[in-house]
């Protein structure tokens, strides 16, 4: 049963205005961003460098702009995704329609987390594939692997993260309680890293880990990011179990 | 065993809001109609019957099963429309319908029996709240179920929509399956019902006889007589 409801949650996502806008802005996005500032770079104009800063005119350069650009859009349209994914069965007021079936709110809320992975897992492959495709036509020669496997394997680390989106989405019976919280996320991940809080701050690592190809956090600092994301699926599958509907 | 039964069923929130010590039951093959006003309890009585909401006292039963221990077996032989019909926008017709069907985990769709082959194809967001509505009613009634449970299902339906209704009603409870329905349209329920019980103030107050002359005068007599008894 757990694999049909899979099956229909990953079908309304495909044929969602959010999911598909949402998956066309976070590959699109971060592709047409890092290929902006690529041209940027390559314009050499002194006052765009400058703000551009240590980035460069080959694939390490080009890469570290979609890991920057990834670290916080892809955090964002995750969330979103995930948001709306939980939160839209009480704004569209579908929930009532969930109780009382075969199939339990645990289990719906559980193949709805599992769609969310598959639709993760999907965006991280084909985001390092766009960033191959654009850097490959933009005339950068041999690509670096490693840095596009980076790449993928942060945009998977911040679709772990955005998991509190889920919680919140359930508490607050809400698209945008979700939103809301995602947005939260971020600036405590920009704080953290600001604080020096580094590795060890699960919403920091992955990006910590991808920009610094690995130098600065740890194979255990990473290991939290799923421990993190763990305990908040955890926490949204009690919350689709011990909902209520009406007041 | 009844299709449906309450047992001094209670879920409040502050004085006259919800249901309290609620006993109802519902035969298998018989249509009991809940009415009364605005804000009653009808809803929540629903609710609670579904699971939508856990008792602060009482039980409420599934052919026997205490809702809150039901198994997917019994909650298969469940059809229940309560608040908003479960249609994604973003889905046509069929795909609703389908997806309620594997929900119930069986295949196809009752598309021809509530006829809505013409909007098939259409998604539901373009669709006017009866035919919504219609497709919410089929959503719940597919699979034939044993157990019927539904809150105002003649909203936004045209005549036909309301007649199609009643005719599967009738239908379902001439098959065995008990029906648990609530209404404003009195002279509506009054032509499917076995019995209709009236609510107020969170409360049961009574039963209607279904037959009897000037239905709505007697039972605005019973709801006007209930209020002036509280405020006694």
């Amino acid at each position: 049963m757990l694999g049909t409801v899979v099956r229909i949650e990953l079908h309304k996502l495909a044929a969602s205005l959010v999911g598909r806008v949402a998956t066309a802005a976070v590959i699109g996005g971060v592709t047409v961003l890092s290929v902006a500032m690529l041209f940027a770079v390559r314009s050499g104009r002194p006052e765009i460098t400058a703000k551009l800063g240590a980035l460069t005119d080959d694939w390490a350069g080009f890469l570290s702009a979609a890991i920057q650009v990834t670290g916080a859009g892809g955090l964002l349209g995750s969330a979103v995704v995930l948001g709306w994914m939980l939160g839209r069965e009480f704004t569209d007021r579908e929930i009532a329609g969930l109780f009382a079936l075969p199939v339990g709110r645990a289990q719906i809320a559980g193949a709805k987390l599992l769609a969310y992975l598959v639709w993760s897992i999907g965006v991280a492959v084909l985001l390092p594939l766009a960033v191959l495709v654009a850097g490959a036509a933009a005339g950068l020669g041999a690509p670096d692997v490693a840095g596009l496997a980076r790449l993928g394997a942060l945009s998977l680390g911040g679709a772990l993260l955005a998991t509190p989106v889920a919680l919140a989405a359930t508490l607050g019976r809400s698209v945008l309680a979700g939103v809301g919280v995602a947005v939260g996320l971020l600036v405590i991940a920009q704080v953290s890293v600001i604080a020096g809080a580094g590795g060890w701050m699960p919403l920091a690592a992955p990006a910590l880990w991808a920009v610094s190809a690995g130098q600065l956090v740890s194979p255990g600092q990473l290991l939290l990011v799923p421990v993190f994301s763990g305990v908040f699926v955890v926490l949204t599958l009690v919350g689709w179990r011990r909902l209520e509907v009406g007041r | 065993m009844n299709a449906i039964e309450a047992r001094d069923l209670t879920r409040t929130w502050g004085e006259n809001t919800g249901i309290s010590g609620a006993d109802l039951t519902v035969a298998h093959g018989e249509i009991v109609a809940l009415v009364g006003p605005n804000g009653a309890g009808k809803s929540t009585l629903m609710s609670l019957l579904l699971g939508m909401l856990r008792p602060q006292r009482g039980t409420a039963s599934i052919d026997g099963v205490d809702v809150r221990a039901a198994s997917p077996e019994v909650w298969r032989r469940v059809g229940h429309l309560v608040d908003a019909p479960l249609a994604y926008p973003e889905l046509t017709v069929r795909q609703n319908l389908e997806l309620n069907a594997r929900l119930r985990g069986f295949r196809g769709t009752a598309i021809a029996d509530f006829r809505l082959e013409q909007y098939a194809n259409r998604k539901v967001r373009a669709l006017s709240l009866g035919n919504a509505q219609r497709v919410g009613l089929a959503a719940a009634l597919q699979h034939d179920p044993t157990v019927i449970v539904l809150d105002e299902p003649t909203n936004g339906l045209d005549p036909a929509g309301v007649i199609l209704l009643r005719e599967r009603l009738l239908a379902r409870a001439d098959a065995g399956a008990g029906i648990l329905v609530s209404s404003h349209h009195l002279d509506e329920v009054a032509r499917i019902a076995h019995r209709i019980a009236v609510v107020n103030a969170g409360r049961m107050i009574g039963e209607l006889d279904p037959h009897a002359p000037e239905l709505e005068r007697v039972f605005f007599e019973h709801v006007r007589l209930d209020d002036e008894r509280r405020a006694a």
